[in-house]
């Protein structure tokens, strides 16, 4: 699987993103801190990091809102500081805070962003009803904007920015206070989006939403911790693939685990490779749970040792995220520690 | 093409927002709007440019003539002057107008009637007055002058009349000498020199009276035209020099029965002096023709204006429109980009290809567009005059009609009046924008637009003609759009007159000064978020 993150750096396809040690500093505090990634054409990527950890910073950085205080950005080629007119008309951008007019209706408010992008009276009439339908908003588009509900502020921002049909899409924030079903519905959309060749930077706090992603990357406190595709994520929060034991009797550390270390795929190099986890259980950390699996089976046999259950563990990604994070935040703390 | 279409497309989505926008806000028009119109439309027609009513005590000193005459010359000098009674008591007078019982107090000369007439002097008035007001001071100073003066003028009158009762006398007298000297040279031709004597002693008896009414007369008449700056009249001249003559004659005569008394020169002498006497009392009549009031007062004025008439709520009916105008766009302009920073638009809009110039064209046009609207309402509003019967209702209200509208005369042409609303409104939204571009939040930008209202309410020569005011502070005034503005309106509506060709200019060059002063201000905002 490193073979994919290594992709993402070293693909001969278009890069529509890139980012080169991109810093925005807000006083002494780094709000950005020296992120690089490169993103290629028609990929999604998912940021994802706590509340104030930069992602909206990056997002104004990458769009030319904010100039950088260090480090360069290209999107589309170009650095935003110096987008062209024409070029703009190819973004979309989603900003995180309902960014529309409370005294205008859900229709008017669309109409006036499909202006801004100057696309044609007449023949925007169908689209802009069309995106409505999507958003579920179809029936309150006459409704003024302060008085529908901050979930449907969020689909009615995200079809304004659908409007013109952009071909690089910056969603910050996209699916923030939509009921599950609908933000699944935005996600397949999005995959239809890149199905059709468009580029998603998207950022969310529902770390679940990164197994939509094609590359996750993961923020805390302005740095970019890594890159990764979502299983990438897994092990390298874990250090490899996880499987779970529930043994016929109580867990001896001499008869049922010891043993365990001669295999090769078992990942001894990390410090609780094996490890109890209950009375009759443990988990092992493995590099390919897929091989391991029989393997294990097999001896258990040839050991008479008799097993309950054994099976792959996949972790939710917020558990994957938080031990990520908090692995990140640890080394943070040390290498400051040491610096001073 | 395309392109063009798509900038006229970009510039156009402002346009109607702004539009909705404050049409979802009828509460902003109203205080904006109506609010102000409304006051301004109760100060026109509560305002009454007529001088306060001073209450006054006239204080004249005991013993003097005017103790008992005052009040018939001062209780009905006019209606500013409420004539409270007359006093000899000084310290009680000013005691009530520290109380505020009363506005003026009117201290009169000891004689005025012997300072005018013998010493041919102005009898002096002193007024106290109580007020910490200091245009109320002037008006007190002012018609307290002007009051006084009629006072004075009463006085003299009096005094010249009876100047004139005695210049009855004077023709009487002379006559009467013309008579006993006729009468002596009656007597004389007879040859009967005792009642010649008689007659003679008589004569001079009345030429000396004549003299000395005369010469008091002719002298109270000399003051009159010295101060009205004719010269000696024709007719006291003649009275002058025709008394000079009959007295040198009057030397020659001798007295009937002395030594070298000559009776034939007697008689010639004295028919000359007949002659000279019959002249006089023809001089003396030319006295009594001439009417005491024109004597004391000969000039009356009478105002024509070569300006078409305007009451004085039509006057500042222009001067209502501007100032609206104004303060509509000028908030308006002020509250736009405040707005659409709080809102978070400005982050939307700078990742769209619109640019600043079709902000500011789309915005303008929107603003201009409603400013218009409000601008014809408003006009209508003021130069109508339609009056609507009330019919019973108005019994309640103390009128039968209410007038729909103002009746303010538009004298001149709709072209220039809507070029010159055009050009107000096109400076007063970039001056807004302006505002707008450099304040951080909306409770700023409507601080900064009361300012300019209020400057414009002093400044713009609304209520205070531009003459009035320094010339550094004129400066403040020929920057607010206003200034301009109402006096170009003034000229068409009230003059009927083509406006100032440059003032106009001016304002619209203003109006391009703020547009390009907002549009490199926003173009900055737009380029990237300062930090
Ligand atoms: N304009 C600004 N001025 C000063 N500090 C700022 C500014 N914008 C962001 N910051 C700081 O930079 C840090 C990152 O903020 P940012 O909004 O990028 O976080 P985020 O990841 O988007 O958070 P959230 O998930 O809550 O939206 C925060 O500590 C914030 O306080
Ligand atoms: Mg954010």
């Amino acid at each position: 699987m490193a073979t994919e993150r290594s992709d993402v750096r070293s693909s001969s396809a278009e890069i529509d993103i890139h980012a080169a040690k991109l810093t925005k500093q807000f006083g002494d505090q780094y709000a950005v801190k020296d992120v690089s990634f490169d993103i290629p054409r028609g990929k999604i990527f998912g940021f994802i990091g706590p509340s104030g950890s930069g992602k909206t910073t990056a997002v104004r950085l990458l769009t030319g809102i904010y100039p950088p205080t260090a480090g360069t950005a290209r999107v589309l080629g170009v650095e935003p500081m110096n987008f062209t007119q024409h070029l703009r008309e190819e973004i979309g951008y989603m900003p995180q805070l309902f960014a529309l007019y409370p005294d205008l209706t859900v229709w008017e408010n669309l109409n006036f962003v499909a202006s801004l992008y100057g696309m044609n009276f007449v023949t925007r009439r169908k689209r802009l009803r069309e995106l409505l339908e999507f958003v579920e908003l179809d029936k309150d588009r006459r409704k003024l904007a302060r008085s529908i509900s901050g979930g449907m502020q969020r689909r009615l921002t995200l079809a304004a920015t659908l409007a013109h049909d952009p071909r690089l899409l910056f969603l910050d924030e996209p699916t923030a206070g939509i009921d599950p079903v609908l933000r699944r519905k935005f996600w397949d959309h999005f995959k239809t989006l890149q199905d059709s060749g468009r580029t998603l930077f998207v950022t969310t706090q529902y770390v679940g939403e990164a197994a939509y992603c094609d590359y996750v990357g993961v923020m805390t406190r302005g740095q970019l911790v890594l890159v990764e595709t979502p299983q990438g994520l897994r092990k390298r929060a874990y250090g490899g693939e996880l499987v779970d034991i529930v043994f016929k009797d109580s867990v001896s550390e001499r008869r049922h685990l010891q043993p365990l270390q001669q295999f090769d795929f078992v990942q001894k190099q990390l410090p609780r490779a094996v490890q109890r986890t209950g009375r009759h259980n443990a988990r092992i950390v493995v590099d390919d749970a897929g091989a391991a699996l029989p393997a294990l089976m097999k001896w258990f046999g040839d050991q008479e040792i008799e097993i309950e259950n054994i099976e792959e563990h996949v972790p939710p990604f917020d558990d994957v995220f938080v031990e990520i994070v908090s692995k990140a935040e640890a080394e943070m703390d040390a290498a400051e520690a040491n610096h001073g | 093409m395309g392109n063009l279409s798509r900038l006229f497309v970009r510039a156009s989505s402002f346009f109607s927002k702004e539009i909705f926008e404050i049409l979802r806000q009828p509460r902003l028009i109203a205080t904006l709007v109506l609010g102000p119109f409304l006051i301004l439309l109760l100060f026109g027609i509560g305002y009454r440019n007529e001088a306060p009513v001073l209450r006054t005590v006239f204080v004249v000193p005991a013993g003097s003539p005017l103790e008992t005459e005052i009040e018939k010359y001062a209780s009905d000098l006019g209606e500013q002057l409420d004539y409270r009674g007359a006093t000899t008591d000084l310290e009680g007078a000013l005691a009530q107008l520290k109380r505020g019982e009363i506005d003026l107090v009117a201290v009169a000369p000891f004689d005025a009637y012997s300072t005018i007439r013998y010493e041919g002097e102005q009898a002096v008035f002193t007024l106290y007055h109580n007020e910490i007001d200091p245009l109320q001071a002037d008006y007190v100073r002012y018609f307290g002058k002007i009051y006084i003066d009629e006072v004075n003028r009463r006085i003299l009158r009096a005094i010249t009349e009876r100047g004139q009762e005695q210049s009855i006398s004077i023709s009487q007298r002379a006559a009467s000498a013309r008579q006993n000297s006729a009468a002596m040279r009656d007597a004389l031709a007879r040859g009967d020199v005792v009642a010649a004597r008689d007659y003679q002693r008589a004569f001079e008896r009345d030429l000396y009276q004549l003299e000395t009414d005369t010469n008091t007369t002719i002298e109270l008449l000399d003051n009159v035209d010295a101060t009205l700056g004719g010269d000696a009249d024709n007719s006291t001249e003649a009275v002058r020099s025709g008394l000079q003559q009959i007295r040198d004659n009057q030397a020659q005569l001798g007295l009937a029965g002395d030594s070298n008394f000559d009776s034939d020169a007697q008689i010639s002498t004295a028919t000359q002096i007949e002659a000279e006497l019959a002249t006089l009392e023809s001089s003396v009549a030319d006295l009594e023709a001439i009417d005491s009031r024109v004597l004391v007062s000969p000039f009356r004025s009478e105002t024509q204006s070569v300006a078409p008439a305007t009451l004085l709520a039509q006057y500042f009916a222009p001067a209502v429109i501007v100032l609206l105008l104004q303060h509509l766009a000028v908030t308006f302009g002020a509250l736009t980009m405040v707005r659409e920073r709080q809102l978070g638009t400005v982050e939307l809009f700078r990742v769209s290809p619109i640019s600043p110039a079709e902000v500011l064209v789309g915005k303008y046009a929107g603003y201009l567009l409603f400013g218009g609207v409000v601008a014809a309402i408003l006009t209508a509003v003021m130069v109508s005059g339609y009056q609507l019967p009330l019919s019973g209702l108005g019994s309640l209200i103390g009128t039968d009609t209410l007038t729909l509208g103002l009746g303010v005369p538009m004298g001149g042409n709709w072209l220039y009046f809507s070029a010159v609303v055009f050009a107000l409104l096109f400076a007063s939204v970039g001056l807004g924008f302006v505002i707008s571009l450099i304040v951080d939040t909306d409770s700023q930008a409507v601080q900064y637009a009361m300012i300019v209202l209020l400057s414009s309410v002093f400044f713009s020569g609304v209520f205070l003609r531009l003459e009035t005011l320094l010339s550094y502070v004129r400066a403040v005034s020929w920057s607010l759009p206003a200034t301009y503005a109402v006096q170009l309106l003034q000229t068409i509506m009230l003059r009927g007159q083509a406006p100032s060709v440059r003032l106009l200019a001016t304002l619209f060059g203003m109006g391009v000064l703020f547009y390009l002063v907002a549009w490199l201000l926003l173009g900055r905002q737009m380029r990237y978020q300062a930090d």
